[in-house]
């Protein structure tokens, strides 16, 4: 099991001029999958990936990669490639000298050269394309050199950095697939770095997600979507209504003035907790049928789908996605499964989490 | 583009503009113009000669002068370019925003400063140190005030390269070395060579520094200018300026060649 | 470590030439500037400075420098804005720095032979039947040709700062309703401010302290902080007066450098 990971960071931290940019982070990234760094601008998501790299060193802590500290490595003697942000092509050179700039600085035979570049690009579906200026590419295309640029290197593992960013949403959308499919293909690491949920969502086999220099959660999507740690999580991975509310016992929570059943239970009575309902699980009904009642403030149409927002008696907006049309005005029913309930305790670090999501699965095993 | 489309040149603009080349190329003109006059002064054009270009031809003085000032001009342009882009690069290195800007300014004050303070300067530094007035004086004094050309002429270069690129090299596998050698310099080419032609054409153009610095037996062709225009009117001077001219023609033609062809190359990081 | 180590290399030939070519001479200039000619330490330098003949002269020099500045500025703004409506622009401009490439000697020894005595400007004041009159050795053949040599260096950052703008800024200033002349005065010219300023800065400073065209030209006439120091340095021996004005100079230099914001020369 220990050899199957291929970095851990230790209690790293890394400050910028008194900074703070990452506090105290630890983690393992295992061989062979996908893993993507989640969270807004300025969350040190990039910084990790630069830690990983070697372009900056840690304050504090200890990196390894493959078993072997590496702090003080320079990023050239890493087995570690970068897919850039604005690609850092060599303008100088052309798509087959780009790929080609690793393999030259290791000495190889010019030969071998151009089998692994050839391979490389026929990888990324450019063959044909080694003597175009960089400057005749488009940025859908520059994206792919850059990729083949570093697989070219056969690293142990690959980190993109924001590397869609700069594209338009269907160019997008398609090298989300083509890069999650070329990761399968290898079968090395992906680090993936985005402030897109979705992207990270559709892509990842982990996610972390990071805020103000922590890791907040790590799960895979589906844990990540359906069961956000805290409100930070909650807001960021997709649109949630978040609504303030108190454990009443286990299986039992109260919000709006009223008590609904959940799945949740360890946390203390009468503590103090947070709701989130993603807006897809509040199917509008009748007002008999609705657990709550709400006021339909605004009606949107989103194409597959409308957006509602309506309002509960005590004050809280509600946003509902739903195939079914309502009308500004209208009082209507809101109805959701006790499953669509989850609960958040205020502060709780991901460790807490985890261990109390342990305890009650060992509670239904015991049963 | 549209621009200029839209906003055609008025005629009043154009008869300015051509008043303005006429005025500047005039006496250029007018000194050619005279150098082929049998008549020996620049006001009565009595008749077609080589003469003067023959005497030019002859007088050796003179032509030991042109060596020791194109020696001059691309001896020193050759060494301020090595050590401006060395400085270029160490500006750039710099993280601390502040001491780029005071190196910077530090740089910049041999360019703003009048070639008087300049050779005065020098010609106090130049008596202290012991150095003989003469070729190496001058010489040091061109190194002198061409490294900060360089230097502004490269600086914007490596600005302009997005700093990404040396991230990439190293990922890649290239030592610091190579990452000069096999990124930095091919993307800053175009700046040397504009480095260094300017520094040559700041050299070959100096008169007041080299006033200052150069002794008894050594003369460059502006201070040589100098004294026999002071002396009055001569046509050997016509005859020099008409060579001179052309030879500027042909730098020129040859920079701009450099430059359209680093222009292609580099398109693409020019925006 | 490595990175750091390579960057103290590369800093060696240069850091030695901002020693000994920045700072010591600057540092050596005002050292000189104690000393009178008999080679005592003393004030007597700046207490010469301040006396009438050297502060007429300063005066003076100020009032060339700033006349040179004024006309090339009137000149070379239009031609500046004029050059960025051409076609071919980038290469008018090039035909326009041409002559500023050529021997700054051989042109002030072309106006000499133009303004002599029977120079065109003269052949053509007597066809008029106005009668030859003495041109070189005045003040407006200095100023003329000083602003002739001086022109292309004020054009180049004007053209630059109006190369730059935007054509967008134009169509929305008369858009808004701006005429022609608002449009210039509120919109373009304010944007090249920083081009004129540079502009200024380039000419004014080497207006102060010429040297070679007062003797060839004003035969003289003219005495700048230029022509004092040369003097003094090379014809009179007096290094320490010389180093004195040129102390000033310096003052002078930096108080429009900072008057005019720091900014590279554009050529």
């Amino acid at each position: 099991m220990e050899n199957n990971i291929i970095i851990k960071f230790q209690h790293v931290t890394k400050t910028y001029h008194d900074d703070l940019v990452l506090d105290d982070v630890s983690f393992e990234l295992e061989r062979g999958k996908f893993y993507t760094l989640l969270g807004p601008s300025g969350c040190g998501k990039t910084t990790i990936l630069r830690l990983i790299a070697g372009f900056t060193e840690a304050t504090k802590g200890e990196i390894f990669f493959d078993g072997k500290k590496v702090n003080t490595i320079p990023p050239n003697k890493r087995k570690v490639n970068t897919v850039f942000q604005d690609y850092a092509l060599f303008p100088h050179l052309n798509v087959f000298e780009n790929v080609a700039f690793g393999l030259r600085i290791k000495k190889f035979k010019q030969k071998i050269i151009e089998e692994k570049v050839k391979e490389a690009l026929s990888f990324v579906n450019l063959s044909g394309y080694e003597d175009r200026d960089i400057k005749q590419m488009s940025g859908g295309q520059k994206q792919r050199v850059a990729i083949a640029r570093a697989i070219v290197n056969e690293p142990d593992v690959i980190l993109l950095d924001e590397p869609l960013s700069a594209l338009d949403l269907k160019l997008r959308t398609q090298m989300q697939y083509e890069l999650r499919e070329l990761q399968r293909r290898l079968g090395i690491t992906f680090v993936f770095v985005t402030h897109d949920q979705e992207e990270a969502l559709a892509m990842s086999d982990e996610i972390f997600v990071i805020n103000e220099g922590k890791i907040q959660q790590r799960g895979t999507p589906l844990d990540i979507y359906d069961e956000p740690i805290n409100r930070f999580v909650a807001d960021f991975i997709g649109e949630s209504n978040i609504i303030k509310g108190k454990m009443i016992e286990d299986f039992l929570v109260e919000f709006v003035g009223k008590q609904f059943e959940c799945v949740d239970q360890g946390i203390r009575a009468n503590e103090s907790v947070e709701i989130v309902i993603r807006p897809e699980d509040i199917e509008i009904t009748t007002l008999e049928k609705g657990k709550i009642h709400g006021h339909v403030q605004s009606v949107l149409f989103r194409g597959v789908h409308y957006e509602i927002v309506c309002q509960d008696i005590t004050g809280n907006e509600w946003l509902i996605h739903t195939t079914k049309k309502a009308f500004v005005g209208e009082e209507i029913g809101l109805f959701f499964t006790p499953e669509s309930i989850h609960v958040m305790r205020l502060g709780e670090t991901e460790e807490e989490f985890d261990l109390r999501l342990q305890s009650y699965s060992e509670d239904q095993t015991n049963e | 583009m549209v621009f200029n489309m839209e906003r055609r040149t008025t005629p009043f603009a154009k008869m300015y503009l051509i008043a303005i080349f006429i005025i500047l190329y005039a006496p250029i003109f007018f000194l050619i113009f005279y150098s082929f006059n049998s008549g020996g002064t620049m006001s009565h054009f009595k008749g077609f000669t080589l003469d003067w270009y023959r005497s030019l031809l002859d007088d050796k003085r003179l032509l030991i002068i042109v060596l020791n000032t194109f020696a001059i001009a691309l001896i020193s342009a050759l060494i301020a370019t090595i050590v401006g882009v060395f400085g270029a690069l160490a500006i750039y290195s710099f993280k601390k925003r502040q001491t780029k800007n005071t190196v910077l300014s530090l740089n910049n004050i041999l360019i703003v400063s009048p070639d008087v303070i300049m050779g005065a300067s020098f010609l106090i530094l130049f008596t202290i140190a012991g150095i003989h007035l003469g070729f190496m004086s001058v010489l040091l004094s061109h190194i002198a005030f061409s490294i900060p050309i360089v230097v502004l002429l490269v600086l914007p270069k490596l600005n302009e390269m997005q700093p990404s690129l040396i991230d990439a090299a190293k990922d890649l596998g290239a030592t610091e070395w190579q990452v000069l050698t096999r990124v930095i310099f091919p993307y800053i080419t175009p700046g040397i060579f504009a480095g260094f032609f300017m520094a040559l054409t700041y050299s070959l153009d100096d008169f007041a520094v080299t006033f200052f610095v150069t002794g008894n037996g050594f003369s460059t062709l502006s201070v040589e200018i100098y004294s026999l225009a002071r002396r009055g009117i001569s046509l050997n001077i016509n005859a020099l300026s008409t060579v001179l001219f052309l030879f500027t023609m042909i730098l020129i033609v040859i920079y701009y060649f450099l430059q359209q062809r680093s222009h292609v190359k580099t398109m693409g990081v020019r925006k | 470590m490595n990175n750091r180590k390579m960057r103290n290399l590369f800093m060696i030939p240069y850091a030695l030439w901002i020693i000994l070519f920045v700072v010591t001479p600057i540092i050596l200039v005002a050292y000189y500037s104690f000393f009178d000619i008999e080679g005592y330490f003393s004030f007597a330098n700046y207490k010469k400075f301040f006396t009438p003949v050297y502060l007429k002269m300063t005066l003076s020099s100020f009032w060339y420098a700033f006349l040179i500045t004024f006309f090339s500025l009137i000149i070379a703004y239009p031609t500046a804005l004029f050059l960025t409506r051409t076609k071919h622009k980038q290469l008018w401009l090039l035909l326009i720095i041409v002559p500023s490439w050529i021997n700054l000697l051989l042109k002030a020894y072309a106006f000499i032979g133009i303004f002599g005595k029977y120079g065109p400007p003269n052949q053509f004041l007597e066809w008029l039947g106005i009668g030859t009159k003495q041109i070189l050795f005045t003040d407006f053949s200095f100023i003329f040709v000083s602003v002739y040599i001086f022109i292309p260096f004020m054009i180049l950052p004007i053209f630059n700062a109006l190369n730059e703008l935007p054509s967008s800024i134009m169509d929305a200033a008369t858009d808004l309703g701006a005429s022609k002349w608002t449009t210039f005065k509120r919109v373009i010219f304010p944007l090249t401010i920083d081009g004129v300023k540079t502009g200024c800065q380039i000419v004014f400073i080497p207006a102060l302290s010429l040297f070679m065209l007062t003797r060839l030209i004003a035969g003289n006439r003219v005495i700048t902080l230029g022509t004092a120091i040369e003097q003094h340095f090379l014809v009179t021996q007096d290094w320490g007066m010389g180093a004195t004005i040129a102390v000033f100079l310096i003052i002078f230099m930096f108080i429009i450098m900072i008057l005019t914001g720091t900014r590279k020369r554009g050529v």
